[in-house]
């Protein structure tokens, strides 16, 4: 008997008793769907966490990390980028910006009222890179930066804590004693690790001018292709380090390997839910186990006349695994369309990104027909031992 | 084509050890129409069970159509049953799921023939039974006798050598009986060889001949064709 004949009777079956097989699908529909829940969730959030970690992933930020030796010497600066150190950075070959910013933490006033904040001045490429996007008023222009005017662009974070969301376009701010001219306020932020912060941008100029600082506190290489970043940051490490007549102080960071280090971390937490998912389906497989001996003893008299018209035992064993096979594989099926509808719902409505990888549906079928086979094959084995005489003769 | 030599089959309960067939030799030929008589627990049924090759005999040779079947294995018995031997059972033993067409293709689903050719042969089968207007029906929706008919049907549709009917009208009235076992008759004038398991006497007097089991032995052969009371 063909295995397209078996089918289609393991499906007739399957018919002849709806509400029955619905409830023994239910365990595996439920232990299915909520593997691809987790999974998905997991697997969605891990994406997301690795770009934002990674960025848009032709930035390499360069740190300064000072040897013990000139810790202890006070021989270390909190600075350590010079003007000179970014000219000659912009000079490396496959370097399209030179990001650099300094940050100060100080008390902004507007009349009486008062807040902290860090200030940061940056340089015209930070505007660029980082896209800072400016909701209201304008960004900063090159006249800003060359002529060091002492204009600000704030964070909404900020708009919200001084001016309770009203336009600040053109309010004289003080940053310490020196007054500034608010000339734009930047978007709200969105994504993962959007804190609204509250910030205050200053052309790095009038930081320079306002301060007394004349270093940059932190500076990030962007580079026109992601595979250049390696090769540029080390480059860009031995010029530093040159420059300064420092061992090792300049450093990049890897961020492919952090992303990797979170990535795994994901991945465990998604191992260790999607496993107490995997139980309901084992769950569910006993069930099919138990309803399938059920049926293996109603159908006794269905046993014995097949084989009394020449059904092997084979053939009979067949029959009920597939049955048992076509249960499970069709509440696996359902269990996938659940669980990716409700991963679908989670992502709309909590703002989380949830990821369907084939290989999880793929496994999720293969995995539902494995249950099948494993909890199938008690019952079938015990349909195929009937005795067909006993069988033809059973009430 | 049926030699039976020293059929002896025994089970064992327990401890004890209980024969019910005890040394059966006896042969049919091909085309006969027999009787199998005996009071219940005669061994009757053990007998055609045998004979079915639905059970093998504890010793003793059998051979059907000039083969050893006493020793054959489990798939070749299911071999041997899916062939050369058609069942009719006093329950009809349809499968209530299954139309009169469907019911009566399952032995050649075994035998791996096509569809087409299932549903050919199917249908011949059940129009010589007088069927052919009620193909597409479920069991429950037919009669008896009708039921009884699908088995037939089914039971001659693989073309099988011999035909074993176990107490094919002890479910059925007088008249639809007498329908049956008129068929019967006809099937074994057209060259089937037929063999009843029945313990009606009435039943008994269409086969040309009466094989007696009493005490898993043969019997005498009632002098008159009509079995002593």
């Amino acid at each position: 008997m063909s295995l397209f004949e078996n089918i289609k009777m393991a499906l007739m079956s399957v018919k002849a008793h709806k509400m029955r097989s619905i409830l023994t699908m239910l365990g595996i529909i439920i232990g299915v769907a909520a593997v691809i829940v987790v999974v998905a969730i997991g697997q969605g959030g891990e994406a997301m966490l690795k770009s934002q970690i990674a960025g848009d992933g032709n930035t390499i930020e360069v740190f300064y990390q000072p040897s013990e030796e000139e810790m202890q010497q006070g021989d270390w600066e909190q600075n350590p980028f010079t003007s000179d150190d970014i000219r000659e950075l912009e000079k490396l070959d496959k370097v399209t910006n030179v990001v650099a910013s300094t940050s100060e933490y100080s008390t902004v006033r507007l009349r009486d009222e008062s807040t902290d904040t860090s200030i940061t001045g940056i340089n015209q490429a930070y505007m660029e890179v980082n896209k800072l996007d400016i909701a209201e008023g304008r960004g900063f222009t090159s006249a800003d930066f060359l002529g060091g005017r002492r204009v600000t662009v704030v964070s909404a974070a900020m708009q919200e804590e001084l001016f309770e969301g009203k336009s600040p376009i053109g309010e004289i701010i003080r940053v310490g004693v020196q007054p500034v001219e608010i000339i734009g306020v930047l978007e709200k932020p969105t994504g993962l690790f959007a804190f609204g912060s509250v910030d205050t941008y200053l052309p790095w100029s009038a930081m320079r001018n306002m301060f007394g600082t004349n270093n940059y506190s932190q500076v990030t290489l962007e580079v026109g292709d992601t595979d250049d970043l390696k090769p540029t940051g080390e480059q860009a490490t031995e010029v530093l380090n040159r420059l300064h007549d420092t061992e090792d102080s300049y450093q990049v960071m890897n961020m492919e390997e952090i992303a990797a280090g979170i990535g795994q971390v994901t991945t465990i937490m998604t191992t260790i839910i999607g496993s107490i998912a995997g139980i309901s389906l084992l769950v569910g497989g006993i069930g099919v186990m138990n309803i399938m001996l059920v049926s293996v003893t109603e159908r006794t008299r269905e046993i014995g006349i097949r084989k009394s018209l020449g059904a092997t035992r084979q053939q009979i064993l067949f029959q009920f695994l597939v049955e048992s096979i076509i249960l499970t594989l069709i509440g696996g099926t359902i269990g996938i369309l659940l669980g990716s509808g409700t991963a679908y719902l989670v992502s709309f409505f909590a703002d989380w990104p949830s990821l369907i990888s084939w290989q999880v549906v793929v496994g999720a079928l293969v995995f539902s027909m494995l249950i099948g086979i494993v909890f199938g094959i008690l019952p079938a084995n015990k349909a195929s031992r009937l005795d067909p005489i006993d069988s033809l003769r059973y009430e | 084509m049926i030699e039976l030599e020293k059929i002896v089959k025994s089970y064992t309960l327990g401890k004890e050890t209980v024969e019910v067939l005890k040394g059966i030799t006896t042969t049919i030929e091909k085309g006969e129409f027999v009787a199998i008589m005996g009071p219940s627990g005669s061994g009757k049924s053990t007998l055609m069970n045998i004979i079915g090759c639905l059970d093998r005999p504890t010793s003793g040779t059998y051979f059907l159509e000039g083969e050893d079947v006493s020793t054959h294995s489990d798939p070749e018995l299911a071999k041997v049953r899916n062939k050369s031997i058609g069942f009719v059972f006093q329950q009809f033993q349809l499968l209530p799921r299954l139309t009169a067409l469907k019911n009566v293709e399952l032995p050649m689903v075994y035998a791996g023939a096509s569809k087409k050719e299932r549903e050919e042969r199917a249908s011949d089968s059940l129009t010589r039974v007088g069927l052919r207007d009620r193909m597409g029906h479920l069991p429950n929706e037919l009669s008896g006798g009708q039921k009884q008919r699908v088995a037939i049907a089914r039971a001659l549709v693989n073309d099988p050598s011999l035909i074993l009917a176990d107490e094919p009208t002890g479910a059925l009235d007088t008249a639809t009986s007498v329908a049956i076992m008129e068929l019967f008759v006809e099937l074994n004038k057209e060259g089937t060889t037929i063999i009843v398991v029945t313990h009606e006497p009435e039943v008994a007097e269409y086969a040309n001949r009466v094989i007696y089991v009493r005490d898993g032995l043969l019997g005498k052969q009632p002098m008159n064709g009509g079995f002593p009371s």
